[in-house]
């Protein structure tokens, strides 16, 4: 990534944590926290405009949880974080139904897991395990579908709480 | 061995096999077990169904919760029922929904589950704010649906639970098959480990037993007395031992490397070593290499050539074909068996020259002997005092010991140097020991000695072999028996045995005398021993004549056994096998005994004497001289042909050997010639012991064979044999030519005689000429004729000689002494037509002259 789309990103990202930082609600699904450890302070949020306006990655895979092949679009994770500046040893995934799940940061990968926004091109509903869902490229390697990384594939994402 | 090592190969090949087979299933199995371990199939499914039941408790808490006392928003209500809808997904795609497939009861519960779902989304999707009646609705509905919610959810923790159980035994099959294969595996891997250990010991075993066989070999190759060379194809020495060094005189260090062509093969030899070992190496033809001990010359290291014993064998070697010659020097022993050889030559010569030496002596004392005795015969015939008489007797007595001794000697010298041979030829046994008897009895009388003679008469047949020898030997046996004997009895006895063709025939000589010692019995038989410890002359065996008895018998396949005890008397016994002759054959050896009535002593021949030694020839000159005849002498066989041609003479003695012609040859061309002397009687001479002689003077056309010396008695009755067949057969027939005469007339009987002899001549120029053939018909019926003829005149010699002839003739035999016979008539007709003439001449003067 070139400095200034760095650049680009940054203002992006602060640019949508002003629109959002007043109309935060009890369970805002159309948004992405981002808090760090039980440090009291004001979380992050990201938008899927946000998101977007971020590098996509985007894969075709079969899942466990579809019958047929599916393509996932997204940014990972791990450019996530790193956008969001924040360091931390594990990352704490939680959903609508605050099922929670830790990834190491270090098992972060340049390019898995993906936060996927779109499914085969359309946005999901929260019905349709959206709007975002953690996924990996599961037929591009066998360490992709082992249990770990089927528990790690949260969907209806909620909040990413960085652990020190 | 090697196909042993072979089926150890084949065996650990397969081994590995199995192994590389066993390694690929085990890894193949496990790494499929990793996979189905790493990739989680079902857990996160199971997870998210029963998930499904949460979620819709929590919807039904959250709707009951609202309907009592109203707190959430909308979307807060409507994001709890999306949230739990969003599960429906799970049961009704992906691998969740693939658990239940085909499960009648499941479907019906999904589909209970589904419909609910569209009423609830028709519920929830309707615009507007959801009033209190639709929580109520939507409360009711979700409490319906909850049971097929657990329902489905137990369901997909019972099919899950399943599924794991199963994948556990697939797991605990896979590794059971794991572990099988791995304990297969330890048991293969133990079971090769411990045929390796196998291989190994017995690799070691062998590997010990071949060094300490090398080491074995080392030591005795270097232990060995012969020196060991080992060369390889082209002759280079590669082994070479102390003994070798000791032999040849190199050392190791200095031959290893060269080649034997080089170092110890004489230079003379070298060539041909080198084509030996190519033609060798082309054929593997055994000339020198694996041909057994040879011997050979080799070099030593100081140039000399010695001789050695060589084995060289080949051997397939690690790279060509090797050498292993084992060399013994064996120049000593060559020299102790050339000295020994030296020695027994020399010994053999000594032995030679010493019995030359006693052969010569002997044979050249007899002369002198001969001339002694003769002078002594004839000075006996002089008048002497009775002094004289007693001296010259006691000189003839020793001359005659000395003459015995001598001729002993020249038996012993003979019968060593192998020259005795013997003389087979017909004999009447009885006759020959009727005349010893007649020899010997009056000596024995002499002593007062009875003798007996007991003969059996199975043995009164002609036997052919040495008489003479048999005479001998029984001679000494008798003469020392009567020699020994101071009284009682000497006793002759002979029997025999018949075999097929042979006869055994045993003579015993036995006596009364003092016996002998069993100690002395083997001495007696030894030359010149007993005469050593003889206490004078009165001890048995003295001089040589009972070993020279013994070495006849011997060589006529015989033997002379001695018994006898002190006191008991003495028994010799000579046994000796004999040829049995034809019967027939016989009756012609006999003329050479004396007759009876050799009375008138004849008187006036002219008798030649052919005899080369001086002293002999004037000896029987005097001795015939003084018997009235004149005597011509010749010096040798020319001599006497010569004087043969001038005059005629009645009677001719001799000699077989003289130089310029010998006896034999002279009596040859004697008979041969057609000098007046041509059916001359001759009396051979020899020198004692020549018997070998006999059969040539016979073949030659002697009349009779005499032994030298001949002593004066002797000479007496060889002249009586030889004119009495002349002069005595008229006389003791004379009645018959007096009867016919009478009869017939004087003139008619001679006309008769004359008549006769011209007819006998004419028979035998017949016989001369070849038309009268010996053994034919013809020949025994012109016999016949004659012998009437000469009976009816009273001829009896003739008419014996004739009744012979045809007899002979008849049998048709071969006559082998036809010849001999023929000359005897002659003779006999010459001197009977001599007597015949003379007596018919004798009656004509008387009556003539009154």
């Amino acid at each position: 990534m070139s400095v200034s789309n760095r650049i680009k990103t940054l203002v992006i990202l602060l640019a949508g944590l002003c629109v959002h930082l007043t109309s935060a609600s009890a369970t805002d699904v159309s948004h992405l926290q981002i808090t760090v450890g039980s440090v009291e302070r004001v979380p992050q949020t990201l938008s899927i405009s946000d998101i977007d306006a971020m590098p996509q990655v985007q894969f075709t895979t079969s899942t466990i949880w579809t019958d047929e092949p599916t393509t996932f679009s997204g940014v990972p994770l791990k450019s996530v974080l790193e956008a969001a500046g924040i360091d931390g040893k594990n990352v704490e995934m939680v959903a609508l139904n605050d099922y929670s799940v830790s990834i190491p940061v270090t098992e972060l990968e340049e390019n898995a897991p993906i936060i996927a926004t779109r499914m085969n091109g359309q946005t999901m509903s929260v019905r349709d395990k959206g709007p975002f869902w953690v996924v990996y490229p599961y037929d591009d390697e066998a360490k992709y579908q082992t249990e770990t990384a089927y528990s790690r594939s949260i969907w209806q994402l909620n909040r990413l709480n960085i652990i020190e | 061995m090697k196909s042993g090592l072979q089926g150890y190969r084949i065996a650990l090949l397969v081994g590995l096999v199995v192994l590389a087979l066993l390694m690929t299933v085990m890894v193949t199995n496990l790494l499929s077990q990793l996979r189905n371990l790493s990739t989680a199939e079902g857990d996160n499914n199971q997870w998210s169904i029963s998930q499904l039941d949460t979620e819709f408790a929590n919807l039904a808490a959250i709707l009951s919760k609202q309907i009592s006392k109203p707190s959430l928003s909308d979307d807060e209500v409507r994001l709890r029922l999306d949230i739990a809808l969003s599960r429906l997904a799970i049961i009704n795609s992906g691998r969740a929904a693939a658990l239940f497939k085909g499960n009648e009861e499941t479907k019906a519960q999904i589909d209970t589950i589904n419909a609910f779902a569209e009423q609830a989304v028709n519920i929830a999707d309707k615009p507007g704010i959801l009033s209190r009646e639709d929580f109520i609705a939507l409360q009711t509905m979700t409490d319906t649906v909850r049971p097929a919610v657990r329902k489905i959810a137990l369901t997909g923790v019972s099919i899950g639970a399943q599924q794991s159980e199963y994948r556990r035994d697939q797991f605990a099959r896979q590794l059971k098959l794991t572990g099988g294969t791995a304990i297969g595996l330890l048991v293969v891997m133990a079971a090769m480990l411990l045929f390796l250990g196998h291989l190994l010991t017995r690799a070691q075993q062998r590997d010990t037993a071949l060094k300490e066989s090398t080491l074995r070999l080392e030591s005795t190759v270097e232990a060995s007395l012969d020196g060991i060379i080992t060369a390889d194809e082209s002759g280079k020495i590669i082994e070479y031992n102390s003994a070798a060094e000791r032999v040849l005189g190199w050392t190791r260090q200095e031959i290893l490397g060269r080649t034997m062509e080089a170092t110890i093969i004489p230079h003379k030899f070298r060539d041909a070593h080198r084509e030996g070992m190519e033609r060798f190496l082309k054929t593997r033809e055994p000339h020198v290499v694996d041909a057994g001990r040879i011997e050979l010359t080799a070099l030593r290291k100081t140039g000399e050539e010695f001789p050695i014993e060589l084995n060289i064998t080949s051997v397939e070697g690690k790279e060509s074909l090797e050498f292993i010659a084992y060399i013994r020097d064996i120049s000593e022993r060559k020299i102790d068996e050339q000295k020994l050889i030296d020695a027994r030559d020399r010994a053999e010569r000594t032995d030679k020259a010493k019995s030359q030496f006693l052969a010569v002596m002997s044979h050249e004392m007899r002369t002198p002997l001969n001339g002694i005795l003769g002078v002594l015969d004839l000075l006996k015939t002089t008048p002497l005092s009775e002094k004289q008489s007693r001296y010259t007797g006691i000189a003839t007595a020793s001359s005659e010991i000395l003459l015995e001794h001598i001729n002993e000697a020249l038996d012993i010298t003979r019968i060593e140097t192998g020259t005795l041979s013997l003389v087979d030829q017909k004999f009447d046994l009885a006759e020959l020991l009727s005349g010893i008897i007649d020899v010997l009895e009056p000596l024995a009388v002499e002593k007062n000695l009875t003798m007996n003679f007991e003969f059996d008469e199975h043995l009164r047949i002609p036997f052919y072999g040495d008489g003479n020898r048999i005479r001998q030997v029984v001679i000494n046996l008798l003469g020392n028996a009567i020699k020994f004997t101071d009284k009682g009895t000497v006793g002759l006895k002979v029997s025999g045995i018949h075999g097929p063709s042979e006869t055994s025939l045993y003579i015993a000589v036995s006596d009364t005398g003092p016996g002998i010692d069993p100690e002395h019995q083997g001495q007696i038989f030894e030359d010149f021993v007993v005469l050593a410890h003889s206490e004078g002359r009165q001890s048995r065996g003295d001089g040589l004549g009972l070993s020279i008895s013994r070495k006849i018998a011997r060589k006529m396949d015989g033997d002379i056994k001695v018994n006898s005890a002190i006191g008991a008397g003495t028994t010799f016994t000579l046994t000796v096998p004999l040829t049995r002759a034809d019967h027939s054959e016989l009756e012609d050896e006999t003329q050479k005994l004396p007759t009876e009535g050799k009375v008138e002593k004849s008187k006036g021949y002219s008798i030649l004497v052919v005899e080369d030694n001086d002293i002999n020839r004037s000896i029987l000159k005097d001795m015939l001289m003084g018997m009235g005849h004149s005597v011509s002498e010749a010096e040798n066989g020319v001599e006497c042909l010569a004087l043969a041609e001038k005059s005629t003479f009645d009677l001719v003695f001799m000699d077989i050997s003289m130089p310029v012609m010998n006896g034999i040859e002279a009596a040859r061309r004697l008979r041969a010639g057609e000098s007046a002397n041509k059916f001359v009687p001759i009396i051979g001479l020899t020198a004692h012991g020549r018997e070998e002689y006999r059969e040539q003077a016979q073949l030659a056309g002697m009349t009779q064979f005499q032994t030298k010396p001949i002593r004066l008695p002797t000479l007496h009755t060889i002249l009586d044999n030889i004119f009495a067949s002349s002069v005595e057969t008229p006389h003791a027939e004379e009645h018959v030519l007096q009867e016919l005469c009478g009869a017939l007339g004087s003139e008619k009987v001679s006309k008769t005689g004359t008549a006769l002899f011209n007819e006998l001549r004419d028979f035998m120029n017949e016989v001369a000429a070849g038309n009268l053939a010996a053994g034919t018909p013809e020949l025994a019926e012109a016999a016949h004729k004659l012998k009437g003829a000469t009976a009816l005149l009273g001829m009896r010699s003739l008419e014996h000689i004739l009744l012979h002839m045809e007899n002979t003739a008849r049998s048709g035999q071969r006559d082998n002494s036809f010849s001999v016979r023929l000359h005897e008539l002659k003779q006999t007709a010459i001197s009977t037509e001599a007597a015949f003439n003379h007596y018919l001449n004798g009656r004509k003067q008387p009556s003539s002259s009154g």
